[in-house]
């Protein structure tokens, strides 16, 4: 008791004596930034893991890749590798990098070099290598490079010298330059893995990172928050928030609540319905750009009946996008025909849609043998994705749909971690989930969502493996040609609308909501969320 | 002019007539009686009374505001939901599962405990100290942790969380039950049945049950009291009835998400689940403090 | 003495039946049972095989509870199934943020219900007696989810006078020593004491709010009664015809009886405090027990729940009884069963 009535003392002295000036309350509240993330990174490196979460949290605040996307043009621009060469053949890629850039000094490492050509090679070669001792540190497991197949299409990393690289493909690949500039590319340290391995904990470098980018890792605590500190010898000179925290907050509604009350800077994903308070507030910000994604609903074709593509269109039939797309997404999205939006160059306009007709589907049922009273579920994502606000409220709409064509729905949801891991083992019929793409080639969009390849790699939900439709793809990477490819994308969707693996339902606009104290923040349409250059001024 | 009664015989109105005189004279626990009949008319003839079907969604009026409202519509009294649902529906056929889902569970609860507590307080010596000790510890377990256990073995739903509630009402209802048989084991009048030769289940039926009504009847109220609000907690908090059962907690989660720009979509179910409570409340206390008055008088 | 030693043997009791309970659960759990024991997936039959054998599982149950309740003491409570960290670590920040913040709420409704309700008590059947137990009903009569939300909608979105969420604006990195967010602030070094007890006391306001305008309420209700039962008393009248002020009279004889009986009843308020103040967590995202356990569940992480379910069970248990011992201890006549009503 004593000890309780001391802190009260205590307590009651510092409020009536210690009143600070607003301008030491102001300078502290302004020193750091909090972003209020919806869930939380699954690690600390973006090589291992292709959810938006994990590269908001790390690609652009603690690395730095070798090219980047200009975020107002989307065209790709030098970042730590300050110029490059492509040879006539379109297969050796060479990299001029940048001098004295320096990598994070933190309470667990201090480096001792900048960064330099070995990096590079090393950062490469753990996705690239089977053999590389870092490959299967964390799992072994890179599924952006899988899915897309790069790994296996870099035949050699050269070190030329200490600051430039040479790259060599085995084919020709239009959009390798572009994968080089995703979130997923980024350069660790050689020299922090080495030290690592020595003391025997490499897993080490995917939990506590080292990197060059503008905030160095300082602390997290697991679904709670991660804090990040200004990385003060970083090589662009952009000031920085001398804090950057992540606020792990999953619902969308206390996001938005906090983003009103102050205690947060910046939110995650703000849902659809909540745009309109966010426009109307005067001390918010909303920026909004057209998104690189699809929401789709996927069908398990590995499971009976859903590996009949009659029962797949008759399902597809059965619902009607357009409600979908105003009871969910409040028409800031557009209806998505085939998988690539608007705001891809390969896009085709007159690409064939399924039309809401529940005659049709019923009759298509009947005839694949399901009778009414079939029971299946669909798995509704836990989490908002600009792709898919809702899943639950979408899920239930369609419940009602396919009810009208007599099949009862199971609405299935876990956590998002263990949501992906049972996706990925295969336990769902159906599921709703969709796709941010990380640059604007059509083919991060087909490959990773529908290629054989991309089954175990954990993002083809609906473990669909067509060898026509692999083919296709891979046929449109030897071209350069822009109408070449475009001709053969119209083939690949031709043949999604006969099989349906997938029903694409949206593609949603990319929102980024904040309070005006924030300065500099842009809204980054390839890829993750950047806090570089944020300051916050009170 | 006074009236002179014929005959020597005094009007002696029943126990129950004097309780009632007495809570009919507290003009707000009439109140509460009058608005917990409303809930009760909800809860039998909810099909009867809701304008809509609870489920049915409809997409071309998401969100009206209530009819007060300068833009609400007189079609949707309450409103709508995010889905389009009519809210005054959602809540008539809420209070129906709410409500009807406490009584049932508050009568399991009485009848299990009541058995349990008679047994306990009619046997004596170790087994009984045992158990009391058991279960006034037990007594002390918060129901959110039970309801929890519970759905962590059995999974979420209305039906397992009203067996998490049970579970935590039962020792309350052996508790007072106990306390209640044992000292009218000591009354003469039981002795004097007990030597007239009548066994312990006779004893029960025609001597202690019917002095023990009034305690039920007052338990029960508190009891009721708890288990609504705890229905709705476990459903606010997703661990109880899972949507689209229209369950008042549950209503106000969904609601939770449109909370700032519909906040009927919070505020009148949450009403609804005040307003219950309260009634319960007034007509429990009411009771109490008639059955006081008539003692003292 | 007798009576310490009846109630150390109650309480070791309770915890008994708390700790075989908790064992059960690793059996009643859906899954399996390595995993809800320790929270740890085996890599291979080997691992497995060694975890088993690590943890007695291949044993009779009884060696294999023997082994559990030397695993609890040695403070070995495994792993949480989720995210990986020690259970006791987590229980161990999570728990002080729930005590912390039930505490205030019940130190605001003694400070607040006990006069209030003594007053109503004295001016029992006036009107002054009638609005205060009016307006304790409905104070009582709120579900606290509900309530703590109108003050969200209230206070933090319309006139942003107090944040919604957590205990502390993140920006302040307190580490973490006691657990309790004040004295946590006290003992740091290196930051602005007085803008962080700011900060933590506005994170406060509406969360200690809301579960105390519940606790306050039936704390007036329990003085209220109890102080008309006394009023009633011979005794009472008693001092009155010695002709003792009536200030005496209250302060001698009245406020001490009325108490007496309001102790444990504030045993069972204990549960309903701990009880309100988890769910008020989850609206506040205060990371204390409550919050912490509702994730867990959300996320089946079952090892989490056994360890929590046995931590804030022998929390509360242990509150109630020692507060049980309490009032046995200043008044060894009352029967032991006998308490007040609300």
């Amino acid at each position: 008791m004593t000890r309780i009535a001391t802190v009260l003392i205590c307590l009651a002295s510092i409020i009536t004596l210690g009143a600070c000036s607003k301008k030491n309350t102001d300078t502290f509240y302004q020193s750091g930034i909090l972003y209020c993330s919806e869930s939380a990174p699954v690690n600390f490196n973006p090589q291992l893991d292709t959810s938006a979460t994990t590269s908001d949290a790390t690609a652009h605040q603690l690395y730095d890749r070798l090219l980047d996307f200009d975020a107002e043009t989307g065209r790709i621009v030098p970042s730590l590798a300050s110029s490059w060469r492509v040879s006539d053949d379109g297969l050796t890629y060479t990299f001029q990098l940048r001098k004295d850039v320096a990598f994070h000094t933190t309470e667990y490492f201090t480096p001792n070099r900048t960064f330099n050509a070995d990096d590079v090679l090393f950062s490469i070669n753990r996705w690239r290598q089977p053999s590389h001792p870092f490959h299967d540190v964390s799992g072994g497991r890179y599924p952006y490079f899988e899915s897309l197949g790069i790994a296996d299409n870099v035949a050699a990393v050269n070190r030329v010298n200490g600051y430039r690289v040479e790259i060599q493909l085995k084919e020709r690949d239009s959009s390798f330059l572009a994968n080089l500039a995703t979130d997923f590319s980024v350069m660790l340290s050689k020299e922090y893995a080495d030290h690592l391995m020595a003391q025997g904990d490499p897993e080490r470098i995917d939990h506590y990172p080292i990197g060059t980018g503008p905030y160095k890792f300082e602390s997290y605590r697991k679904d709670h928050y991660i804090r990040y500190r200004a990385h003060d010898a970083y090589w662009q000179n952009a000031t920085s928030s001398q804090r950057l925290i992540f606020d792990i907050t999953p619902k969308s509604s206390l996001r938005l609540a906090k983003l009103m009350t102050g205690e947060c800077d910046a939110i995650a994903f703000p849902a659809q319905t909540e745009l309109d308070i966010i426009r109307n507030r005067p001390d918010l910000e909303l920026a909004e750009k057209p998104g690189l994604n699809v929401g789709f609903w996927a069908f398990n074709t590995q499971r009976p009946p859903f590996d009949n593509p009659d029962v797949r269109k008759a399902l597809a039939h059965a619902i009607d996008k357009n409600t979908l797309l105003e009871a969910v997404y409040f028409d800031s999205a557009s209806r998505a025909k085939s998988l690539l939006p608007v705001a891809s160059w390969a896009y085709q306009n007159d690409a064939e849609d399924t039309a809401y007709n529940p005659v049709l589907a019923e009759r298509l049922l009947r005839d694949a043998g399901i009778e009414p009273g079939f029971t299946m579920t669909i798995w509704a994502m836990p989490i908002e994705r600009s792709y898919n606000p809702n899943a639950a409220k979408m899920a239930e709409l369609i419940q009602r749909y396919l009810g009208d064509v007599g099949i009862n729905v199971n609405i299935v949801t876990y956590d998002w971690t263990t949501f992906r891991r049972h996706l990925r083992e295969g336990l769902h019929d159906s599921v709703l989930i969709g796709w941010s793409a990380d640059n604007g080639d059509p083919d991060n969009f087909y490959r990773p969502l529908l290629s054989c390849g991309a089954i175990p790699s954990g993002t083809n939900r609906a473990m669909w493996c067509n060898d026509r439709y692999d083919a296709l793809l891979n046929q449109a990477l030897e071209t350069e040609d822009l109408a070449k490819r475009k001709a053969i994308y119209v083939q690949v969707n031709a043949l999604l609308n006969r099989e349906l693996p997938i029903v694409p339902i949206a593609h949603a606009y990319r929102y980024q909501a904040y309070r005006k104290e924030l300065k500099g923040m842009q809204i980054n349409p390839y890829g993750s969320i950047r806090f570089g250059g944020v300051t916050k001024q009170l | 002019m006074a009236q002179f009664s014929l005959y020597e015989e005094e009007y002696h109105p029943s126990p129950w007539q004097r309780t009632w005189r007495e809570f009919t004279s507290s003009h707000i626990a009439v109140l509460g009686l009058f608005v917990l009949a409303i809930f009760l008319v909800f809860a039998l003839f909810a099909p009867l009374i809701a304008p809509y079907d609870p489920l049915q969604q409809n997409i071309d009026s998401l969100l009206l505001p209530p009819s007060w409202e300068t833009n609400g519509s007189i079609s949707h009294l309450f409103g709508t939901d995010a889905l389009g649902r009519d809210v005054f529906s959602r809540i008539i056929y809420g209070c129906r599962v709410t409500f009807g889902s406490s009584i049932l569970l508050v009568m399991i609860a009485m009848g299990v405990g009541v058995t349990i507590g008679t047994v306990a307080g009619m046997m004596s010596g170790v087994r009984s100290s045992i158990m009391n000790h058991l279960l006034d510890a037990l007594m002390a377990i918060p129901t959110l942790l039970i309801a929890i256990i519970i759905v962590a073995i059995l999974g979420t739903g209305l039906v397992n969380s009203m067996w998490a509630i049970t579970l935590a009402l039962i020792p309350q209802f052996i508790h007072y039950t106990r306390s209640f048989v044992r000292s009218e084991m000591k009354k003469e009048y039981i002795l004097a049945s007990k030597l007239d030769g009548a066994s312990a289940w006779q004893l029960f039926r025609h001597s202690i049950l019917p002095n023990m009504i009034e305690m039920l009847v007052v338990q029960g109220s508190l009891a009721l009291s708890i288990a609504v609000i705890d229905v709705s907690a476990l459903g606010f908090l997703n661990l109880g009835a899972q949507p689209p059962l229209p369950e008042l907690g549950a209503i106000l989660a969904d609601g939770l998400d449109v909370a700032y720009l519909a906040p009927w979509n919070v505020g009148l179910p949450g009403l609804s689940i005040f307003l219950m409570v309260l009634a319960i409340n007034l007509v429990g206390d009411g009771l109490r403090s008639a059955l006081r008055k008539r003692v003292s008088h | 003495m007798r009576i310490l030693l009846r109630f150390s043997i109650l309480f070791i009791l309770t915890l008994l039946v708390l700790v075989v309970l908790s064992f059960a659960l690793i059996y009643l759990f859906p899954g399996d049972v390595l995993n809800n024991l320790t929270g740890i997936s085996a890599q291979s039959e080997a691992h497995r095989d060694m975890l088993v054998e690590k943890h007695r599982l291949d044993e009779a149950y009884f060696f294999q509870f023997t082994h559990y309740v030397s695993e609890l003491f040695s403070g070995n409570w495994g792993q949480s199934f989720v995210s990986g960290l020690p259970l006791k670590e987590e229980i161990g920040r999570a728990l002080p943020a729930t005590i912390e913040l039930a505490f205030y709420a019940m130190f605001i409704a003694v400070v607040i219900g006990i006069p209030v309700g003594c007053y109503a008590g004295l001016k029992s059947y006036t009107p002054v007696d009638y609005s205060i137990n009016s307006l304790s009903m409905v104070g009582y009569s709120f579900p606290v989810f509900w309530l703590a939300l109108l003050f969200i909608l209230m206070f933090s979105l319309e006139l942003n006078i107090a944040p919604l969420s957590g205990r502390i604006s993140l920006l302040f990195d307190i580490p973490h020593r006691t657990g309790f967010i004040l004295i946590d602030i006290l003992l740091a070094k290196d930051i602005d004491t007085s803008l962080a007890m700011r900060d933590a006391f506005r994170h406060l306001l509406l969360p200690t709010l809301a579960i105390s305008v519940i606790s306050t309420a039936s704390m007036i209700r329990m003085v209220r009664r109890s102080v008309i039962d006394v009023l009633n008393r011979p005794y009472i009248t008693a001092a009155r015809s010695r002709g003792l002020s009536r200030w005496q009279i209250f302060s001698r004889h009245i406020l001490r009886n009325a108490l007496l009986p309001v102790l444990p009843l504030m045993a069972i308020q204990i549960t309903t405090l701990i009880t309100n103040a988890m769910i008020v967590e989850t609206l506040f995202s205060w990371p204390g027990i409550g919050n912490w356990l509702i994730q867990a569940i959300y996320q089946r992480d079952f090892p989490a729940l056994r360890v929590g379910m046995l931590a804030v069970a022998s929390l509360v248990i242990t509150l109630t009884i020692t507060i049980d011992l309490f009032n046995r201890l200043i008044d060894p006549s009352r029967d032991k069963y006998e308490r007040g009503t609300i």
